[in-house]
């Protein structure tokens, strides 16, 4: 493989790295908090029912987000100012 | 970020100008995408702590968080603009 495309690959990678990384850590952080208010021995079936439906609620509402967010992107605003 | 070994380093100074130029335009693209990921990361955090409010029961956005979510990625936007133009304002009077 040349190096233009090994280095295009590794950057793909590592972007798909960081992007399920960012997911995981704000899904642990929502739903952790949500989930489980009071830590117990273990998790219970409850608290794992809730961690399930919570991360399917989360991924949801992150293509909400996405689309919505993409929709502004797209009209042209100065949609990438902020949030750095 | 891992670095890049030497061998693709001095590989990559061996380059066409043309390959150079497609792998830039290929990195200013990914870094792009990078951080409108990253943003949306932020505003979804930001927004599902302020929409998603009653008990977890379903997996899915029920019928008052779907909008609550599009208006609260609408008005972040909004009040982007306002600070961006108060900023302005702020520039033009001096």
């Amino acid at each position: 493989m040349d190096a233009k495309t090994s280095v295009m690959q590794q950057i793909r990678q590592q972007a798909a790295l960081a992007n399920a990384r960012q997911l995981v850590e704000k899904v642990n952080d929502h739903c952790f908090e949500r989930c489980v208010p009071k830590p117990g021995a273990s998790l219970s079936s409850g608290e794992e029912t809730c961690y399930t439906h919570c991360m399917e609620k989360y991924m949801a509402a992150w293509n909400t987000t996405s689309r919505q967010y993409l929709g502004h992107v797209q009209k042209g605003a100065a949609g990438q100012v902020g949030l750095q | 970020m891992d670095q890049i070994d030497p061998t693709t380093a001095a590989a990559l100074q061996n380059l066409s100008p043309k390959d150079k130029q497609e792998l830039n335009t290929f990195v200013q693209g990914e870094s792009q995408k990078a951080q409108i990921q990253h943003t949306i990361h932020e505003l979804n955090s930001m927004c599902f702590k302020k929409c998603v409010t009653s008990r977890i029961s379903t997996g899915s956005l029920d019928r008052s968080e779907e909008p609550c979510m599009k208006n609260c990625v609408d008005r972040y936007m909004d009040a982007n603009m306002t600070v961006i133009r108060h900023l302005e304002k702020m520039r033009t009077l001096g």
